[in-house]
């Protein structure tokens, strides 16, 4: 009554299995807000990020492995918890705005999420299409200090 | 429209159903333990993300009560229906929800328990509760997210702030075309810890970045690590002395200078290194300084190998010519504006003519603080002091002063203070209260604190100078330089604006130098030279040093290894020196540990040798406290200081192994500093893992199998402590404590420092320093090794202390003769170019000098007279010592006593007699005077066969080192030298320090030195006396007259009162051995001994067993040898095989 999915066969071990390997992987890539120049390295993208299963009850196999019954509810931008030695938590850096496309890290001056990722220039322009929570928390935040996309190497 | 892909649902199956018969809604209680264990049953088992009982399980709890508070403030929130809303053209805008809630903002799905392990939860708990638990849950994970999301975006942002963000770029197109660049920014641009991260970021991956101190790479290696995000993994390491946490996929690895340069003497060419950085330059450390001279000469060679020199904006042209004019990118500091205030110390009248330095001037400023700013306004107070002493009359005057206004809270800071001491400085202040911290100049540059507004600065520092003509280290206090004076101003403005008072006029400080005096213009260099001679540098004279030593001290450093044995005449290292110059330690030491590992004395020599590489354990001040003094009392020696070490060590030893968690208030109740015998420990553990690398000590076989049962007992044991190192290492990050005011002498202390009784968190009680001992060491095999140590018989402990004695000769010095007259305090000594040294408070033999007085002897010469000079005894005793330290008198450091005759016989680099034999001098300073001719020339001979013999069992063991380097380390099976012949050496050399010879010992005067010897003769009546003292006939000296009889051993060369010709004078004597009744002089009665076929191969007197015959077997050590460099064959000992092959070096 509790899971969302009944109890499955074997075949989800072979998932864990799999989402293991990809947890050792080397960084894919180097993750970069459009927005804010963000940059982090990130290890997987999809909603099923390594230490988390689709399914309950399941990924007694490994238990050298801590798993959350939890997946995202976007195509994320995910790396490894840096702030824990815990291997299997796992950091949701960002995902792409679902109107614009921009790619746009988490952080409230960049991005909100209302059942979907939208950049917060998205949110501005229609902000009329947000219920009034979204709106008033909006007007709260203050106005970014915006670092140009056009110069990612500004940092450095 | 589909609401969001929650997997909970909005579907009809959460609507509240009616409530189950058990469960009445109004009585549920969510703090229930009972009720909470169910859903952490569903939730929270062994396999899923947070645990039952883990520290996140309480922090869920803890976030699930607020998050429940927050939600029943809110309860009345209307259900906005808003339906107005026209339908978005945008379609990503077109779905959206109508309704809000605040789950819509959160990007992630829950699912629920795991069904098989909660069976009983469903008849149990209403789903409406489990759904409100997966709600809270969904919010606690979306927090951690934001949390973790949140110091992510902040480290970025702070990394970005800092001076020297703008200019990576550039740092790296510049390395891109240049071999080397020199980086210079002043403390707080942020080079040290980002510079190693564009690296990494632009893709290399072999880095080494190397810093002055060990302390630095750690926290270094932790701080990059933590910024590049890899905390946790493995790309970021350090390597120093003692620990290592670099593996195969560490791309950039913090180390010493000095494990570099030991990585270059092995590699010479730093294969494993894509980029060097070197950090610090500017701080011009000695090994610093060889490292540039180093590269400088690598880099033609590597032309692939990239180096960046760290600097502060201090003499930077300097270090941009030295590598032909290399590129300088220079970044602005980050400070706040400083005012300077001169506050010149007028002449004032002084209490007393004590050199205590007044603290008044110091006061003056503390009230100025006071009266001027507000104690809301927050800013502390930073004073820069000369050394330790000064503090503590500063810290004495200030804490008065704090203790009537409550304002103050008053630290010392410098090197000698345990680390939790020092790091109270970080600590917090209570509001109103300012730190006071009373510094050395550690403060200047390598401990940072925040927070300090204000800075007094003496305008001193106290340096060790090296003085080559004394050959001593003086502590000394000098003006410091404009240099140092900018950075301690600096200190004051890394927060916000600052003060800085400076205790000197401005005209004193356009007098200092610009910059400080380099470390190689003021130490000792026989370390660095023998360092550069392992490393086949050339000569040290013409290396071409960024700035040259003054030649003196070279020419010093490289007499002092030739006297130590480890050059030759021709400066080459001997076979000892090439060893002791991989050995990374102090030459005395490294002597020591060879000759200790010979006489298969190497377990208590490594103690010894350990603790007098470490700073004393013992804690200043204890020797005014009774209770220490007494406690301390059944550790003591009078052997020697080594030995009281020795002691102390073994002992805590065993208190760690039998009561284990009581060492810290074993080591605290007798006023011992605990982590100088952690030091130890480790240090002693690296010189057994030297002695083993060089094939000088048996590896220890792997830990005995044992039974099974006490195997998974020992595995148990070091799981658990795994267990508890990991505990300690994630509360880490030191949680700042907030600082007492008390008005207890011993400064303000933190909570933590109220000693393992005081209440403390669970956390706070595990003595971590004792958890990493146990999982670094082996206790039981260290509690073997001490309890054999206690167990340390006569003969044994008298051979320890020739070995000490041959590794510290020639630092010796003789006891005044008036000594036994004079007060406990009052005692001195002399050594060969130092009078009137006095022995360290702290020494063994300050508290009880009576062992070093002579006892008078019935023998002739005592006159009654209340001095030593001229009294005859057979019981004369030297002190060798480790160190000679000058401060405001001459210290002898770490002392041990030694009988006086036979060790001058055995060690003395030059041996002078008159014609009869019954006057020595030894090493031209030391005179002894035998009351009989005959036992003197059998004592001379006897020293001379021991002698040969020990230096040949040496080269054994140096030859079988060098076969064993040679040969892949497979015969490790072999001894390093026949067992029975070392055992053959030690029962003769214990006879021979027994010997009992009545004699007198003095030191020379001045102008006796200048009239010593005869002087070359014209008449040389070369005496034929073959086989004299079993040498080859001796040659007339050039300069001393009389005859060299060996290297050392100069024959009757001393003038004397007595009749010229007495050497000449036959008297009849009758051999013992042969019955030959014949008139000799004493010189030939000497050679027919030595080579009477009838005589026994004896000893000394009293020698029983016959003596192998050492010296006709040097050249049976000949072996053949092919060189394939020269292609040729010859006939070596060892040794020559050794200075053969350096040839082709
Ligand atoms: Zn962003
Ligand atoms: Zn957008």
């Amino acid at each position: 009554m509790w899971g969302a999915l009944g109890p499955v066969g074997d075949m989800p071990c072979l998932l864990t299995l799999q989402m293991e390997c990809e947890a050792e992987r080397r960084p894919l890539g180097v993750f970069e807000c459009q927005l804010c120049a963000l940059t982090a390295p990130y290890s997987y993208v999809g909603q099923q990020p390594p230490g988390t299963k689709s399914v309950v009850g399941l990924g007694h196999s490994a238990h050298w492995h801590h798993f959350l019954p939890c997946s995202l509810l976007e195509e994320s931008y995910v790396m490894r918890d840096p702030f824990t030695p815990d291997k299997d938590r796992f950091l949701i850096l960002g995902s792409r705005c679902s109107s614009c496309g921009r790619l746009v890290c988490v952080g409230p001056e960049c991005s909100l999420f209302y059942s979907k990722r939208f950049c917060l220039p998205c949110v501005r322009e229609n902000i009329d299409a947000f219920p009034q929570e979204i709106q008033q928390d909006l007007e709260k935040r203050k106005v970014p200090s915006k670092r140009p996309a056009s110069q990612p190497g500004s940092r450095t | 429209m589909p609401p969001p892909r929650t997997r909970e649902g909005r579907g009809p199956r959460d609507r509240p159903p009616a409530p189950s018969q058990e469960e009445d809604p109004e009585k549920w209680d969510w703090n229930c333990p009972e009720t909470r264990r169910l859903f952490e049953d569903a939730f929270f088992g062994d396999e899923d993300y947070i645990r039952q009982g883990s520290e996140e399980c309480q922090k869920f709890w803890t976030f699930f009560e607020r998050l429940q508070r927050f939600q029943n403030l809110k309860t009345t929130r209307k259900e906005e229906k808003d339906s107005r809303r026209p339908k978005h053209s945008i379609p990503a805008l077109a779905d959206l929800p109508r309704a809000y809630d605040p789950r819509y903002r959160i990007n992630l799905s829950v699912l629920g328990p795991d069904t098989r392990r909660s069976r009983g939860l469903g008849r149990r708990l209403a789903p409406e509760r489990v759904s409100e638990f997966r709600q809270a849950l969904l919010h606690y994970l979306d927090f951690g997210q934001k949390q973790a999301f949140g110091r992510l975006a902040k480290l970025q942002r702070e990394r970005m702030a800092l001076p020297i963000a703008q200019y990576g770029d550039r740092i790296l197109q510049t390395l891109k075309e240049h071999q080397v660049v020199v980086v210079a920014g002043d403390t707080g641009c942020g080079k040290s810890t980002q510079v190693p991260q564009y690296l990494l970021a632009a893709g290399f991956s072999h880095v080494a970045c190397t810093q002055p101190r060990r302390i630095a790479c750690i926290s270094l290696a932790k701080r990059v690590g933590f910024e590049s995000l890899s905390q946790y993994g493995s790309q970021v390491g350090y390597q120093i002395r003692f620990e290592s946490t670099r593996s195969a996929a560490t791309k950039i690895v913090f180390l010493t200078v000095g494990l570099l340069l030991r990585q270059i003497q092995r590699e010479p060419r730093l294969p494993q290194y894509q980029v060097l950085i070197v950090d610090e330059v500017h701080e011009r450390h000695l090994h610093n300084d060889f490292l540039l001279g180093i590269l400088r000469r690598l880099l033609p060679q590597r032309p692939d190998l990239k180096v960046i020199l760290m600097s502060a904006t201090i003499n930077i042209s300097l270090f941009s010519s030295y590598f032909g004019s290399a590129p300088v990118v220079q970044v602005p500091g980050r400070l706040f504006p400083i005012t300077v205030v001169y506050q010149p110390q007028e002449a004032e009248p002084t209490t007393s003519k004590s050199e205590k330095l007044d603290p008044r001037p110091f006061l003056r400023v503390l009230e100025a603080i006071d009266n001027k700013y507000p104690p809301e306004e927050r800013g502390d107070l930073l004073v820069f002091l000369s050394g330790m002493a000064e503090i503590s009359a500063v810290l004495e005057a200030a804490q008065t002063y704090a203790s009537h206004t409550q304002r103050w809270a008053v630290l010392p800071l410098h090197s000698a203070l345990s680390v939790a001491d020092q790091d109270k400085v970080f600590d917090v202040a209570p509001p109103g209260v300012r730190k006071c911290i009373l510094s050395t100049n550690i403060a200047e540059t390598s401990v940072t604190i925040d927070g300090i507004r204000f800075v007094v600065d003496s305008g001193k520092v106290k340096e060790m100078s090296y003085d080559p003509q004394a050959k001593l280290q003086r502590l000394q206090e000098f003006w410091i330089s404009q240099a140092s004076a900018e950075q301690r101003k600096g200190r004051a403005g890394r927060t916000g604006p600052g003060v800085c008072f400076r205790l000197y006029a401005e005209s004193d400080y356009d007098a200092f130098a610009p910059y400080p005096v380099p470390e190689i213009r003021r130490v000792a260099l026989d370390a660095l030279v023998l360092q550069m001679k392992g490393m086949s540098v050339g000569d040290p004279r013409t290396f071409p040093f960024i700035e040259p030593p003054p030649p003196t001290s070279l020419e010093t450093a490289i007499l002092y290894l030739r006297d130590q044995g480890a050059l030759d005449s021709s400066e080459a290292l001997t076979p000892i020196g090439s060893l002791l110059a991989q050995l990374p330690v102090d030459v005395v030491i490294g002597k020591m540990l060879i000759l200790g590992s010979m006489f298969h004395l190497a377990e208590p020599v490594l103690t010894i040798a350990a603790a007098l590489s470490v700073q004393s354990p013992f804690t200043r001040g204890a020797q005014s406290n009774p209770e220490c003094v007494a406690a301390r009392r059944p550790l003591e020696s009078d052997q020697g200081d080594p030995f009281t070490l020795f002691n102390v060590f073994n002992t805590w030893v065993q208190v760690k192994s039998e009561r284990s968690r009581n060492s810290r208030r074993w080591c605290r109740h007798r006023g011992i500093e605990e982590h100088r015998l952690y030091e130890m420990a480790n240090l002693r553990r690296q010189f057994k893992e030297l002695l083993e690398d060089h094939g000088l000590l048996a590896r220890a076989q792997a830990s005995k199998p044992g039974d099974s049962y006490s195997r998974l007992r020992q595995r148990r044991e070091r799981q658990a402590l795994y267990q508890l190192k990991r505990q300690h290492e994630e509360g880490q990050g030191r949680r700042r404590k907030v600082l007492r005011l008390q008005e207890d002498q011993d400064g303000c202390s933190s909570d933590e420092d109220r000693g393992g009784t005081a209440s403390q968190g669970a956390n706070d009680n595990v003595d971590i320093q004792d958890v990493k001992f146990k999982l670094r060491h082996n206790l039981e095999q260290l509690q073997a090794a001490a309890s054999s140590a206690q167990a340390l018989t006569r003969d044994q402990m008298a051979l320890l202390k020739l070995v000490l004695g041959r590794g510290l000769y020639p630092q010796l010095a003789i006891p005044d003769p008036f000594n036994s007259g004079r007060k406990d305090s009052d005692q001195i000594f002399h050594t060969e170019t130092k009078q009137g040294a006095v022995l360290h408070p702290t020494c063994i033999f300050a508290n009880s000098p009576e062992v070093l007085h002579t006892q008078e002897q019935e023998a002739r010469g005592s006159d009654g007279s209340r001095d030593d000079k001229d009294k005859m005894s057979s019981k004369h005793q030297l002190l060798t010592f480790v160190s000679l330290l000058e401060t405001n008198k001459p210290y002898l450091v770490n002392c041990v006593r030694i009988p006086a005759l036979q060790s001058l016989l055995l060690f003395s680099r030059s041996l002078d007699t008159n014609g009869d034999c019954c006057r020595l001098v030894a090493d031209g300073w030391l005179e002894l005077q035998l009351v009989d001719s005959e036992s003197a020339v059998r004592l001379l001979a006897a020293s001379l066969r021991l002698r040969a013999h020990w230096e040949s069992a040496l080269d054994q063991q140096l030859a079988h080192q060098a076969r064993w380097r040679l040969e892949d380390k497979d015969d490790e099976e072999t001894a390093p030298v026949n067992r029975k012949e070392v055992a053959a050496l030690s029962r003769e050399l214990l006879q021979f320090t027994a010997s009992k010879v009545s004699y007198s010992l003095r030191r020379l005067t001045g102008l006796e030195i200048q009239n010593l010897y005869v002087g070359p003769q014209t008449i040389t009546a070369a005496p034929s006396l073959p086989g004299l003292f079993g040498c080859s006939t001796p040659s007339p000296h050039p300069t001393k007259g009389g005859y060299a009889v060996t290297d050392f051993l100069t024959y009757s060369c001393l003038t004397s009162d007595a009749d010229l010709y007495s050497d000449c004078l036959r008297t009849f004597w009758t051999c013992p051995h042969c019955d030959l009744h014949m008139p000799f002089t004493p010189l030939e009665r000497i050679a027919h001994e030595s080579t009477c076929p009838e005589a026994p191969q004896d000893g000394p007197p009293g020698a029983e067993e016959a003596a192998p015959e050492p010296l006709q077997k040097a050249s049976a050590l000949q072996r053949p040898y092919h060189c394939e460099a020269c292609q040729k064959d010859f006939l070596f000992t060892p040794t020559e095989v050794l200075r053969h092959r350096r040839q082709h070096v």
